[in-house]
Order: structure tokens, then sequence, then C-alpha cells
């Protein structure tokens, strides 16, 4: 109600409540009352024409918008239109939609864009009063927000007294994500917070193991725990059961089939390589109760509601507090439901995050979404975007772009340089030099070649996908899509499992791989990349609250009861550090010298930290390691004697120098290199070339790396060469959070321990299989004591 | 020339350099693949902005080739020419009447999208689909086919291995690989490439650096 009353008062602002709880109708209503309003005061009817944006995410949510748009058009006898315009919408449906638009429009981020890609754009939004971009929380942390950030940035320029309503799950940082929405109306009165105060009840019930391990190993994906997970698929109508990786999934669903043969023709699974079609067909059934289990993946973290779930189940770490919660309110829909989620732990150690988890949930220790800034790669093709519909100015662009959050810090000399790059392209203009994209024409930027447009329309957008490979039945039904490399692993005549199907190569013609059912029991799982997600800072927080709960002797939380053991391992054999207390662990085995620390700070950041440690010991004596990590510690493994007390006393943990030892130790170039595969694609340097046009166009085929190497030999300074090592820095290695760990550590009591063989929390991460080497040696050396990858023939 | 390597192929000489060219010593002949000249401009022209100065020192690194080897001939792979003519096509002609004495052959590869009649303008021959001379077979795109027990040499595929070291760091890096039957010569232009290509134990396989380029083969 309050949403209400601000939006009639043409304030803007944020709707923070959680999904499911009638935020469609709270920024809809009063934006179909104004309208009713403005008729009773001029006592006409307001000219036809777009009055609302909704921006959603996700197109799988577009429809259940759209239905309940037209109840509230019904309910209060207007005739308006609602259409949707996605990716999936027609040619010849989006023409119509610029003809004769609707008056509310459900639209993507990307769909925006391409609106503003369209000639006379500025008639076509001229009625718009009401921008509305939901689940905003989604959409702050990914360049798609910043896609969101220009356009708004546009159409506030062009329409000035223009809406901007935000609606957004609880982060922790609500007010940055205000800031970040409003940009330069943040200091206005007219915005505002408005939180909804439902607070969503959830049970977190761990499934506990018979017996604990207590040297915790972390590389069965929990599959020990099936027989405990069936019974719980027994007593729920419909269930999802949430896991981590693509891969993960594919087992779960296999094992479970394998474990209650029953559950055939009445589970499926979902995942984000399996075809769009199959999907939606899993979506349908699951909103009819016709399942009563999905194996699934993040696919199925957002989307519509599915009523029947009653039960959630989370296989290992969910790795962060916010998914977990979201995780959890996929069930238990009607309004003061409970959503009861059980946690199924992969290794034992999990358990203690179980009972952080729930703290967290308590608390309301939620994570923040950290917005993207200064991103070139997305300024320059915003700017061509206007280039190729009506051209712009720069100095009205350029004061509307600093207008955002995201290029607040901009300056004229980098602005400048970004219209460079499309004019130009980049060097100054040499007299035989045919560099052809945007023209200036009196002081307009302007697109005016057709080919340089319809390349630009095709490859907007900020989200860059692998190279997938279609997998198709020989009779040419799709099945899904797998990453290239895993299929060059195969032969025809290989067994695969994918989507819950055992299936069998029979040959790869261009981007397809051809495949027939197999009644093969075994087969390769593909093990799709990034499942390796760190954990949280909020989450590890509460963690470290939590062991130093167990040391307390407090063990009110049933896992860390169970863990008991564990612990008594622990502290057995080497020592339970308290909270003023940094564990480090020093031995010896058959492998070699063995140096534990255990920050608790996650992946990410111990990756970085251990290439720093590593750097600063060699830096005393000539030694070389191999460096393993997981969420919890970080080990440095050497054939030599690792002098850690002398490394100790020359401040080993110090926060002194870490710039520079992080630019000495960690392998920026290569982070930056794989940062610069989106950039290179969303600034419109790597062209995939049209659908059905590959011949004319593969003479401007090329890939990222390329990029990278000659704008790194030729031209150092370029603008998105040093994004891709800023995003590498601050998202990939988490400078500003492995600072504040260090300084963290600076504050603790180091606690160095002897213990005489692997301690419960060392194994976990000794058997990790990942891992990074810190040496000095000249490439040319390191070639010839190599391995080649051979094909064995 | 860069750094060299000798390596003995039916009973020829072939000097592999550094700078991803072969010198076969008996013949005289430098035998270039995939050089790429014009590409960066083609591109600019579509609107993609590369670096004008990406490939500009493709010409100096040939010259210094002569210089290093002083070959009677020079044998182009295919790929010498990556666009419809553009000023860089005039650059290479004013490089090639510099070194008139030298024989120039290209066989034709499908980034070679110039008519013929430029080719000939710049006094080169041009071969389709291939150049046969002495135990070789000169071709762009490799074949399996066999021509009277000849030994095949191509480009087309800008050749890399992958190297493993302990742990998890992995190594791109442009290679000469030479099989039984026919062999692949690394991609000779400056803004191209590459494809990882997976060896046979019995193959013989030469990485290139910036420096060196280095036996491989007893690492398979």
């Amino acid at each position: 109600m309050e949403a209400w009353q601000a939006c009639l008062d043409g304030k803007s602002g944020i709707v923070n409540a959680p999904t499911g709880s009638g935020k469609t109708y709270s920024l809809f209503i009063p934006a179909l009352l104004e309208a009713i309003r403005e008729e009773k005061v001029t006592g006409k009817t307001p000219e036809r024409g777009l009055r609302i944006i909704w921006i959603t995410p996700i197109r799988a949510l577009t429809k259940e918008i759209e239905a309940s748009a037209n109840r509230a058009i019904e309910g209060l006898g207007l005739n308006w239109r609602v259409e949707v315009r996605s990716g999936d919408t027609s040619t010849s449906r989006r023409a119509k939609q610029i003809r004769n638009p609707p008056e509310l429009l459900i639209t993507t981020p990307e769909s925006l864009h391409l609106l503003l890609a369209t000639k006379d754009y500025p008639k076509f939004f001229r009625h718009l009063r009401t921008m509305v971009v939901d689940e905003w929380h989604e959409l702050l942390g990914s360049k798609r927000g910043v896609q969101v950030e220009l356009g708004l940035s546009r159409l506030k320029s062009i329409l000035p007294g223009l809406k901007i309503w935000g609606i957004s799950a609880t982060i922790g940082n609500m007010d940055e994500a205000v800031q970040v929405l409003m940009g330069d109306w943040q200091h206005s009165d007219k915005v505002k917070l408005i939180k909804s105060g439902i607070k969503k009840k959830i049970e977190v019930v761990s499934v506990l193991p018979d017996e604990i391990e207590t040297l915790p190993w972390a590389g069965h994906l929990g599959i020990k725990m099936l027989e405990k997970v069936v019974p719980i698929l027994k007593e729920s109508e419909s269930t999802l059961i949430f896991c981590n990786t693509r891969a993960q999934c594919e087992i779960w669903y296999q094992k479970l089939l394998e474990a209650d043969p029953g559950l055939a023709g009445q589970m499926a699974m979902h995942h984000s390589s399996i075809s769009r079609e199959l999907r939606t067909w899993v979506e349908e059934a699951l909103h009819e109760g016709k399942l009563k289990a999905v194996v699934c993946t993040s696919s199925l973290d957002l989307g519509v509601d599915f009523r029947p779930v009653g039960t959630i189940v989370q296989i290992g770490s969910p790795k962060g507090v916010a998914r977990f919660i979201q995780r959890a309110g996929r069930s238990g829909h009607q309004p003061g439901a409970l959503s009861k989620i059980y946690f199924v732990p992969t290794h034992s150690l999990e358990l203690a995050e179980a009972a952080a988890l729930r703290e967290a949930i308590e608390k309301q220790e939620i994570e923040q979404r950290i917005p993207f800034v200064r991103s070139f790669d997305v300024l320059v093709q915003y700017l061509v975007t206007l280039a190729v519909s009506e051209g712009f100015y720069p100095d009205q662009v350029f004061k509307e772009v600093k207008s955002t959050f995201c290029y607040n810090s901009i300056s004229e000399a980098e602005f400048e340089w970004c219209l460079n790059f499309i004019w130009t392209g980049g060097d100054s203009l040499a007299a035989y030099d045919e560099f052809r994209k945007v023209d200036v024409i009196g002081g307009m930027y302007r697109v005016t070649d057709k080919g340089v447009a319809l390349r630009h329309r095709l490859s907007m957008g900020t989200i860059v996908s692998d190279q997938m490979m279609q997998i198709k039945y020989v009779s040419g039904r799709r099945i899904g899509n797998v990453e290239e490399w895993f299929i060059t692993q195969l032969k025809p005549g290989d067994i695969f499992w994918f989507a819950g199907r055992s299936l069998e190569l029979v040959r790869v013609r261009e981007m397809t791989v051809q495949v027939r059912k197999s009644k093969s029991k075994t087969g390769k799982v593909p093990s799709w990349q990034g499942g390796r997600m760190p954990l949280s800072s909020e989450l590890t927080a509460v963690l470290r609250a939590k062991f130093d709960q167990v040391v307390n002797g407090d063990l009110e939380d049933p896992e860390l009861k169970k863990l008991l053991p564990l612990f008594e391992l622990q502290e057995q054999r080497s020592i339970l550090p308290s909270r003023g207390e940094f564990l480090i662990e020093y031995f010896k085995s058959k492998e070699g010298h063995h140096l534990l620390f255990y920050p608790f700070e996650g992946r990410f950041v111990h990756e970085g930290l251990g290439a720093i440690l590593a750097y600063r010991i060699s830096k005393l004596v000539p030694i070389s390691f191999s460096i393993a990590m997981n969420d919890y510690g970080l080990e440095l493994l050497s054939p030599n004697e690792i002098p850690i007390e002398k490394a100790l006393e020359a401040n080993l943990l110090s926060l002194e120098n870490l710039s520079e030892d992080i630019r000495a130790s960690v392998n920026a170039v290569e982070m930056a290199r794989r940062r610069f595969r989106d950039i290179a694609s969303i600034s419109g340097l790597v062209f995939k070339g049209f659908p059905g046009r590959e011949k004319k166009d593969r003479h401007l085929q090329s890939s990222s790396q390329l990029f990278f190497g000659v704008f790194s030999d030729f031209e150092p300074d370029n603008l998105l060469l040093l994004q891709a090592y800023d995003e590498a820095m601050n998202l990939q290695l988490e400078e500003g959070r492995l600072r504040l760990a260090l300084k963290r550590i600076n504050e603790q009591k180091i606690r160095l321990s002897y213990p005489g063989s692997a301690t419960p929390f060392a194994f976990p991460i000794m058997v990790d299989r990942l891992r990074e080497r810190l040496t000095s040696e000249k490439l040319e050396d390191r070639i010839r004591r190599m391995k080649l990858e051979v094909i064995k023939s | 020339m860069g750094k060299t390597i000798q390596t003995k192929l039916r009973g020829q000489t072939l000097i592999l350099s550094s700078d991803k060219a072969i010198f076969w010593k008996e013949e005289s002949i430098l035998v270039l693949a995939d050089v790429h000249l014009g590409k960066a401009m083609h591109f600019r022209k579509a609107g993609i902005p590369v670096p004008l100065s990406a490939g500009s020192d493709n010409l100096q690194r040939m010259t210094d080739l002569i210089t290093g080897f002083s070959p009677l001939r020079i044998i182009f792979l295919g790929d010498l020419f990556h666009s419809f003519h553009n000023e860089a096509w005039e650059q290479f002609g004013e490089w090639r009447a510099g070194h008139s004495v030298i024989d120039m052959d290209l066989v034709i590869g499908n980034h070679d999208i110039l008519p013929e009649k430029e080719f000939s303008r710049f006094d080169i021959d041009v071969y389709d689909p291939h150049l046969v001379h002495g135990p070789f077979v000169f071709s762009h795109e490799p074949s399996d086919e066999q021509i009277s027990g000849k030994y095949h040499m191509a480009g087309h595929i800008h050749p890399a291995v992958r190297l493993r070291d302990q742990g998890r760091q992995r190594f791109k890096l442009p290679c000469f690989w030479f099989g039984t039957h026919q062999g692949l010569l690394p991609a000779f232009g400056n803004f191209t490439g590459t494809a990882i290509i997976e060896p046979a134990l019995e193959d013989q396989v030469f990485v290139t650096t910036s420096n060196e380029v280095i036996d491989v083969s007893t690492l398979l």
C-alpha cells in the first residue's frame, strides 16, 4: 500500500519484497490508477501508447507477469493491452508492437537496448510514465544491470516525468541497490526504499549421516546419503533437489532412479544445458503437479512458482545465504506457509555450514550484490546502439552516462577514447585506413553502413556463452547443448550420460552431435566447468563463529553435535582454533612438506592468499610449491623443508607491500585473459557470424585470445584490456576481501602446530586435485620437462 | 631468422626457425604458411578496431628471414593475403619489388580471395590446389590423400600443442608437426590464432616461443 501511494505521488524507488508476495500488483495497480485519475482530471481518455515497461531478467517469468497484469486490468475494467517482447518474440510481432505499442510491455534488458537501436525510438517511448525493473537484485551484480542503468539514463533524459521503480529481494547492500538504479536521482527526495516487512519462515533440516567421517573427503558428491534422501521424496507431493553442478545433477538423477526404480516417469531433470523445449516441458509438468521430483541446478533458482512443490533438498554447500533462501523459497507458496529445506552434506565438514546457514537466515546476514563499475565494454556497445538508431551528440550522452552509478567516475578522456574506438578504430585516422563503424556527420555520431548496423543488432547483449554444440538424435530431435571441449574427448561409439539418458555418440557434423539411445549403464558424465563458486564472506563469517561455538562447548546445533568426533580428533592431533586464534599446521608426509593455513574465507581469497604466501616464502629461500585450497583453508606443499618460523618472523602475513606482492605472485595475465573473453564479445571485437550466413563472414572470424595478444603487444593502454585486469583483481581475486582477511588474521594470535599426520581440517584440502604452482623458472626450461597432451593411438 | 633447429625428412635437410618458417637447405627454398597480410585492415573496414600496427611487422620478419637464409625461392602455403584488395597489398607489392631476384610461389588458401591478376602483378606464381617439388607436395590444407608416395606439407591449421606442467598449469604454444605422411607449419602471421592439435606418439613436434624452437617429441 505504501508503494501505491509513493507511486501515485510520482516518486521513484525500490520495493523490497520476497518473491511471491504480490509485488507485481504493488506497482502495477497504482500505474493503472494513475491512468484512471488522469482520465477523470482531463475528462478524456489518455492518448493510446506505451505507458509502462516492465523489465524482468528471466523470460520464463514474463508469462506470469502478463497473466497477473491482465487480471488487474480486467478487475479495474480498463481496455489496456499487455504484450511481451523478448528474444522469443517473432519479427512480425515486434514490428507490430512498434507501430501500435501496447500500454504495458514486458521485456528484458537486452530487448530494451534493442528498442534503443530502433529508428524513431523517442516516438515509441513518448507516453512512457513508469519503468519497473523486476528482480533488480538479480540484475544488479551483472553487466545486464549496467545495461539497465544505461537504458534508464537515456529514457530519463528524453522523458523528464519518468518514474523508475525496482523490485528487489533482500540483499546485504540494499541502499547501494537503490543508488545504482536511481543514478543521479539518488539524493533526491522523490526516491524511496519501501520494505514489505514480509519475512518467510524457513526451516533448515540437515540430513545427518549415521556415522561421521573424521577425515572428510570432498570427492563423492554426497551419493552416500542417497538412501536418506529417497524417503524424503516419498513424504512430499513434489520435491526439487538442487545440485551445484550439472554433472552432480546428472549423477544424482541416475543414482536416484537406481535406488528407487518406481520414480521412473515421475522424476525429471532440469539444467541449463538441456534444450529449451525439454525444460519447458519439465516446468509445465511441475506446475501441474505431475512430477514427484526434479533434480536441478541453479536453472530453477528463479522463475515461476510451482505450487505443488512442498519440499526442497539441497545437495552440498549452497555457498551463499541468499541462494539458500531463494531455493528454500521455491516451496511453501501460500502466504505464511513454512518453507522447508533439507540440507544434504557431501562431506562431513559441510554440516557445520548447515548450522551457519540456519543462523545467517535467522539474523538476515545476506550477501551483497556488487555492482559493476567502469564497464567500458558495455559502454562501447551502448554508444554504437545509439549510433545505429537515431545517432547521438557526445556532449549530451556524456552527461547522461556520467549520471549513472557505473560510469560516475569516467573522465572526459576515457569517454573520448570510447568515441574514438568506434569512430577511428582507436588509431588516428591514417590516409589509407578504411576503418568503418560509426561516422561523424555534423558532430553527430551515426552508423550509416547497413552491414555494420546489422552485425551490431545481432551481437548485442552482455551474456556471453561458451561455444556450444547441439546434441540431437539421429532422427533430428534436439536434446540439449554441451560444451565443445567435452565432445572432443569422445569418439564415435562412446557412451555418455546427458539429460538423464544414456547416449551413444554416432557422429559429429559441424556443430551438431548426433546420438542414439544406449542401454549401457556406464558412461561418462560431462563435467561442465564453472561449478566451483567460493563461499560468500557473509557465510564464512557465520561459519567461523560456529567453530568458535564448538571451542566454547556450545553444541546446541544438531550438526555441530554430530561433528563432535571430528572436532575431537582435530584437537587431539593439532589445535581447534578459537575466535581469537589463527591456526597454521606444518607436517611431513611421503608427499613432502605440508604447510596449512585456515582463514575460512572462501576459495577465491585462499587462491590469492596461497600465491602470496608462497611468493613471500620463496623470497627467503629458493623453494618451489604447489598450492591447493578449499573454502576453509589452503595448503602449500613442497619437496623441501619450509622455513615457516623464519617466515613468520619476517612478517609472512603482513599487509605491507600487499599490492606489489599480489602482482608479483598471481598469474594476473592468465586471469585477465579469461575475463577478456566476455569483454571482447560485448564490445563487438569478436563477431560470431550470422546464422545461415557463415560463408560470407568467415573472413571476419577471430578469437578474443587473439585480440588480447594484439592489444597487449600493440596497444597496452587499451581501456578494454585494462578493464580485464581490473575485473580479474576485483572480481576474480577479490583483492578487497583478501585485504580484509589479512587484516583480521593480523589481529589474531597465531597458533603454529606440528601434527604427526593429516588433521580433519587438512585432509579435504590435501586431496583436492586442483593445484597451482609458484615458480620462477624460465618458460623454455619448463617446456623441457613438461608433458605434452597426446591422443593415445 | 630467430633461433633454429635442424631436422631430416625424406633425406632432405629442413631448418626450422623460431620465427615460424622452414628453410629447405638443399633447394634453398623458404617455406611460410598463413601470413594473413591485410587482415587487420580487413577487420577495421568492417568496424572491428584491431590496432593498425597488429601484423605490421610481418614484412620486416620476412625480410629478416631472407637476410638470414638468402633463399632462391619462397613458397607461401596459402592465406598470404586475408582480404579483398586493400592498402596492405600495395605495401606487400613494394616489399616484393625489393626482393625481385627471389622466385615467389603461392599455393592458394581459403582466405586468398584476391583475383589472380593481383598475384601476377607482383610476379607471384599461383598454384591450386598444390605444388609438387622433389619428395614434397606443398598445399594449403592438409590432406590424407597420398600423391605418389610424396610427403605432404601444409598450413591452414595454425597448429599448436598444449603442454602440461605439474599442477594445473597448461601452456599453448604454436608448433611444427611432422607425422608419417604429412607435416604442418605454424602460422607465420602475427595477427592469427592457433588450434590445438593432438599428436600421436610417433609424431615429431617442435614448439616455438618468441626466442626458441624446441623439440618436444621426447615429451610425448
